[in-house]
């Protein structure tokens, strides 16, 4: 922690506050709502292939059917008529970042985007509202013939047999009704392909920017890490804060096969106006190993359990969240794991802090299937309460149908203990700071599993937190 | 009988998750006789006492354990207990809901096959428990529950004197304990080694606990190979002099010195 | 009849495919023809036992608690997916819920009253038997309300003959007064062919105790709810809970702890075994209520399962809305460990002998608790015969 603590920097909100005046002749604004005609015309905008705009028509006929969860967080104002599907600038996607429009380029600079892509990622894709304005591979990442694209490209490239044949399997439409919205209206988003045996050193990395008031994102990311291959992805998210509600209803799909290995690392810091009801999903087949890194630091309401389905023998997966929520958030976090094939072991650990009447919730889900002999499972989820108009709730749910398992769980809710902040005090710390030091340390073991610079980001956002930010 | 070996280990190597540990281990114990078995820490003493007892964690790769005459190297661990082999645990078993003498008379039943006759056995149970100074409230408390350090390595040493094995391995039953406890214990091994012929493999580190007890035999393991083996005074040199002689050795191809 | 109750809801809703929100009692077939609470053998001295109590005398009862419980809600919102509205009409909030009260009315049972007087201490326990024949379909509720620094204890039993079915349903409300304590033990030993639910509900006030031991060992099919309200500051709820399912047996549970006062702490037990086909459904919650400062919640699940056709599903909640309180679940579940079998195997216990001696332990482990010797002899043979 004192090493991460030595790199911070001060910050200032203000940085993904500023809304970027979109001059409305350079952006092209689908009307609000979802209708038939929308979709027709977002696919029509588009150029999808035939069989898409139908998998579009028909996702739609299903979240018309579908109704919403009666378990999550109150979505009651979050009026679906008022919602743009499509926003994009009328530039097109560029691969040099001098090329990218001023005023867009100005946003990711704020952000650091491409500072970040010179000192420490392989290649880097950013989205501005619904489609990539910006995509990047360095050239010997792309020599070992590692495919980083923007969906869209891949879905009539070289590539397309793949998208078609992946898309949307693993989270079908019919998976719940914001899969089903995802289905019908998606823009924008990434393709990943790493070839067999490939290792990706470092990162790849997707930034997602939803600027546009009162418009959803719905970005798809389809990643293969074929049989031996390792990859670390990262994404990062965030938006200026609007009086009107904002939808993000992206879907990640992540296959990872035989003996791969992909970590998947996200920091959300969208603004306090924007729904996340966000799905990913991970396929991990035999021998292979699933990572989740995943920071909730943002939003209004969240819906967020990456699954991940333990499908090949001896596969395993970790997930390791920290989830904050504050001050008119109400962040329902967690994650599944489905343990399907023999010896598969998962273990998830997860922190949350809820502060200022923020709601935090964690819930999951384990599953283990009859035939999953040899499972192991291991659940930790803690909790830390800041004050007493929050709320910390922790539900998890477990399914064992073998008897050949061993199951773990463990949960924890507590305060930060006067004691220790008395401690810290004695040594010279004002409360305020002895109170964000042992926050940052309840934070630690997720921020110890990034990059350095987006545990600094991390780090940052607990101290904005904290200060009542 | 006593010509005979009760316990013939031939050329016996086990890994642990693939890890080679013991590597072509030879070991006689005749009836009656006390063998210890030293070295530093990681020598895989413990692992021998496992791999004697058919641990599942531990996989004989080659050789055979002989006992009283029957091939043990396959058989799970009930069978070689009721064979007469008996394993002192370094960390004994919780069990709540099971008292200390109920589940000695489970055991004495399952290995006897006998009925228990209560009266006697509840006789000798108190005796016992006299000589290893344990309250006799112990008896009605849950396996290990709640015991302390040294209450659970005597709880071991009572299960010892009441199932009365043919051989007892003692896996560092005097690790962790004070000299009173040491003293103790060793009191209960000295009742075994008076009944008739039991026999010892006392596995240990420190030689506080072989003070009284008379040694016949010493094997010094290090890195998975007995480099040597000698009577009783062995005991002593190595209280004396440590094991540094012993880690440089034949066998042990290269091995470095302790750290 | 022909209904489907809703009950044992979980506090508050998760992922519909883990199909453990709620659970559903089919009513049908079920032809009620007893619903009196057999007279307790022997009455102690101290405690006074009414029959046929009515319904304005039950809330007569619990009035007083339930205005302090109206005067210490917070405008801090609930959990997400919330199912406290389902049950806020009860007298008393119960595991099981509202639609056994409505069962209990509908079927007009009557409700028995066991009081101890202010300041009585009684040791002797009061002891219910329902002992039911084949085709007995039974209802009974009952009432333990223990006034100020008073002390009681209930034992409740439920045979059957052997081979016998029918159904029998049970409702016990507590209510323990400032400083009183209450010991509420339950022993179910029905035959297969029974159907059977045990429903609790209970209010502590200012340094009351409740304590309950539920030792499930019979019956097909059993739901159980448990649910108490530490209401005043400084009490206390204890629980433990033994059961062993089998064949096809299911057990359905629902446990809450609803900690509103001030340095309240509950602690919760549960140890179980699973074999054949049993299936298990477990709802464990720590509610920390707003101004619970200073309270502790544990709650710690132990369950051995020994059949590769088990189903164990495993729901342990714990909401709060309070900064100052310490809270806690463990759930440990498998199989019987490579260690404990080692070791029980180097003592000359096989492995099948090992299980029976593990289940023995853990019913065991809580049957011991019952301050009853022939309670505790009858479950020993109970498991040595179903073994």
């Amino acid at each position: 922690m004192s090493d991460n603590n030595k790199a911070v920097v001060d910050i200032d909100r203000s940085v993904y506050d500023i809304k970027d005046v979109e001059n409305e002749q350079d952006f092209y604004r689908m009307e609000d709502g979802f209708t038939e005609d929308i979709v027709r015309k977002i696919s029509e905008e588009k150029h999808d292939p035939d069989w898409m705009r139908e998998f579009r028509l028909k996702s739609l006929e299903i979240y018309n059917k579908l109704e919403m969860p009666d378990w999550g967080p109150d979505t009651d104002d979050l009026d679906m008529n008022l919602i743009s599907s499509y926003v994009r600038s009328k530039s097109d996607m560029k691969g040099k970042w001098e090329d990218v429009p001023e005023d867009i380029k100005n946003t990711f600079e704020r952000l650091g985007i491409p500072e970040a892509e010179r000192e420490s990622l392989a290649g880097v894709g950013a989205q501005y509202d619904s489609e990539l304005v910006y995509h990047n591979v360095k050239d010997e990442v792309a020599a070992q013939g590692v495919v980083y694209t923007d969906m869209e490209s891949a879905l009539t490239g070289e590539y397309s047999d793949m998208v078609h044949e992946y898309f949307m399997k693993l989270v079908p439409p019919t998976d719940h009704k914001y899969a089903a919205l995802h289905g019908a209206v998606w823009s924008g988003g990434s393709f990943v392909y790493v070839p067999k045996g490939v290792k990706v050193d470092i990162p790849l990395q997707s930034y997602f920017r939803l600027n546009a008031a009162g418009a959803g994102q719905f970005e798809h990311t389809l990643i293969i890490v074929d049989e031996g291959a390792d990859l670390h992805f990262i994404e990062g998210c965030s938006a200026p804060k609007y009086n009107v509600a904002n939808l993000h209803a992206g879907c990640v799909e992540l296959y990872v096969k035989k003996n791969a290995r992909l970590r998947y690392s996200t920091i959300e810091n969208w603004s306090k106006n924007m729904y996340n009801l966000n799905t990913k999903r991970a396929l991990v087949e035999e021998g292979a190993r699933m990572e989740w890194v995943s920071g909730s630091f943002g939003s209004h309401t969240s819906y967020l359990y990456p699954m991940t389905i333990l499908k090949g023998d001896h596969s395993n997966m970790e997930y390791t969240g920290i989830t904050f929520a504050g001050k008119g958030q109400n962040l329902d976090t967690g994650a599944k794991v489905i343990h399907q094939g023999k010896y598969t072991s998962s273990m998830i650990s997860t922190k949350s802090i809820s502060k200022s009447g923020g709601i935090g919730t964690y819930r999951s889900s384990v599953t283990i299937n009859k035939e999953a002999k040899h499972a192991k499972t291991s659940v930790s989820c803690d909790s830390l309460m800041l004050d007493s108009i929050s709320r910390a709730d922790t539900i998890p749910g477990m399914d064992i149908r073998t008897n050949d398992a061993d199951v773990g769980h463990e949960a924890k809710i507590g305060r930060i203990s006067d004691e220790a902040v008395f401690y810290l005090m004695s040594r010279g710390l004002s409360e305020a700071d002895a109170r964000a030091l042992i926050v940052s340390g309840f934070a630690n073991p997720v921020s110890k599993e990034l990059p350095l610079e987006y545990a600094v980001e991390m780090n940052n956002l607990i101290k904005l937190e904290m200060s009542g930010g | 009988m006593s010509e005979q070996s009760l316990l013939q280990v031939k050329n016996l190597s086990a890994s642990v998750e693939e890890l080679p540990i013991l590597h072509d281990i030879n070991l006689e114990i005749k009836a009656g006789e006390t063998h210890v078995l030293m070295g530093p820490n990681g020598a895989g003493k413990s692992t021998l006492g496992y791999t004697l007892m058919g641990n599942p964690h531990y996989n004989v790769t080659s050789g055979s354990i002989i006992f009283d005459g029957q091939d043990l190297t396959g058989e799970s661990a009930d069978k070689r207990a009721k064979a007469g082999m008996f394993l002192s645990f370094q960390n004994p078993l919780e069990v709540p809901g099971i008292s200390l003498g109920s589940f000695i008379r489970n055991a004495y039943h399952e290995q006897t096959g006998k009925p228990v006759k209560l009266l006697q056995y509840k006789k000798q149970l108190g005796e016992a428990m006299e000589l290893l100074t344990m309250d006799g409230e112990y008896a009605d408390r849950d396996l290990n529950v709640g015991f302390s350090g040294g209450e659970k390595k005597k709880a071991e040493i009572l299960q010892m004197l009441m199932l009365n094995p043919k051989l007892a391995i003692l896996d560092e039953t005097d690790s962790g304990l004070d000299v009173d406890a040491v003293r103790t214990v060793s009191k209960g091994i000295q009742e075994y080694q008076k009944k008739k012929d039991g026999a010892l493999l006392i596995i240990t580190h420190s030689t506080k606990i072989l003070e009284s007890l008379h040694v016949d035999y010493t094997h010094v393991l290090v890195k998975g190979h007995i480099v040597t083996t000698g009577d009783g005074s062995l005991v002593d040199e190595i209280n004396e002099n440590g094991f540094e002689k012993y880690v440089r050795c034949e066998g042990c191809d290269g091995c470095s010195p302790l750290k | 009849m022909d209904l489907k109750m809703k009950v044992n809801h979980l506090p508050a809703l998760t992922y519909r495919f883990l199909k453990s929100n709620d659970s559903e009692i089919d009513e049908k077939d079920l032809h009620i023809k007893s619903t009196r609470t057999p007279e307790p053998e022997k009455i102690p001295a101290g405690v006074i036992v009414r029959e046929s109590i009515s319904e304005e005398d039950v809330r007569g009862i619990f009035a007083k608690a339930k205005a302090k419980i109206e005067s210490k809600k917070t405008d801090i919102p609930g959990p997400n997916g919330d199912t406290a509205p389902l049950n806020d009409s009860q007298i008393v909030r119960t595991g099981m819920g509202v639609e056994i009260d409505k069962l209990m009315a509908e079927m007009d049972a009557e409700v028995m009253l066991i009081t101890t007087k202010e300041g009585s201490k009684v040791t002797e326990p009061v002891y219910i038997d329902f002992v039911l024949k084949d085709g007995e379909c039974a209802l009974g509720s009952q009432i333990v309300y223990a006034k100020k620094d008073s002390e009681i204890t209930v034992i409740m039993e439920y045979d059957s003959e052997p081979e016998a079915k029918g159904f029998l349903g049970i409702q016990t409300r507590l209510l323990a007064e400032e400083g009183a304590k209450i010991n509420l033990i339950k022993v179910q030993m029905l035959s297969e062919g029974f159907v059977h639910f045990d429903d609790i509900g209970s209010i502590c006030d200012d340094k009351a105790y409740v304590h309950t031991i539920n030792m499930q060992l019979g019956a097909g099919k059993t739901w159980g709810g448990n649910r108490t309200t530490l209401l005043g500051d400084a009490s206390t709820f204890d629980n433990h809970t033994g059961y062993l399912c089998r064949n096809k047996q299911s057990y359905d549970m629902n446990y809450v702890a609803d900690q509103m006062g001030k340095k309240t702490a509950s602690n919760m037990i549960f140890r179980g075994v699973l074999l054949d086909e049993a299936v298990k459904t477990f709802r464990g919650t720590l509610d920390f209520k707003s101004g619970s400062t200073g309270s502790v919640g544990d709650e710690q699940e132990d369950t051995l399962l020994l059949s590769p056709d088990v189903i164990n599903r495993t729901m342990p909640v714990i909401l709060c809305g309070e900064e100052d309180v310490d809270g806690r679940h463990g759930a440990s579940i498998g199989q019987l460990g490579d260690d404990t079998l080692f070791y029980m195997e180097s003592r000359g216990i096989d492995e099948e002998a090992a299980k029976k001696l593990m289940i023995r332990a853990r019913m065991e482990s809580i049957a011991r608790m019952i301050p009853d010797e022939a309670i505790i002899v009858r479950i020993q043979q109970f498991i040595r015969t179903i073994l």
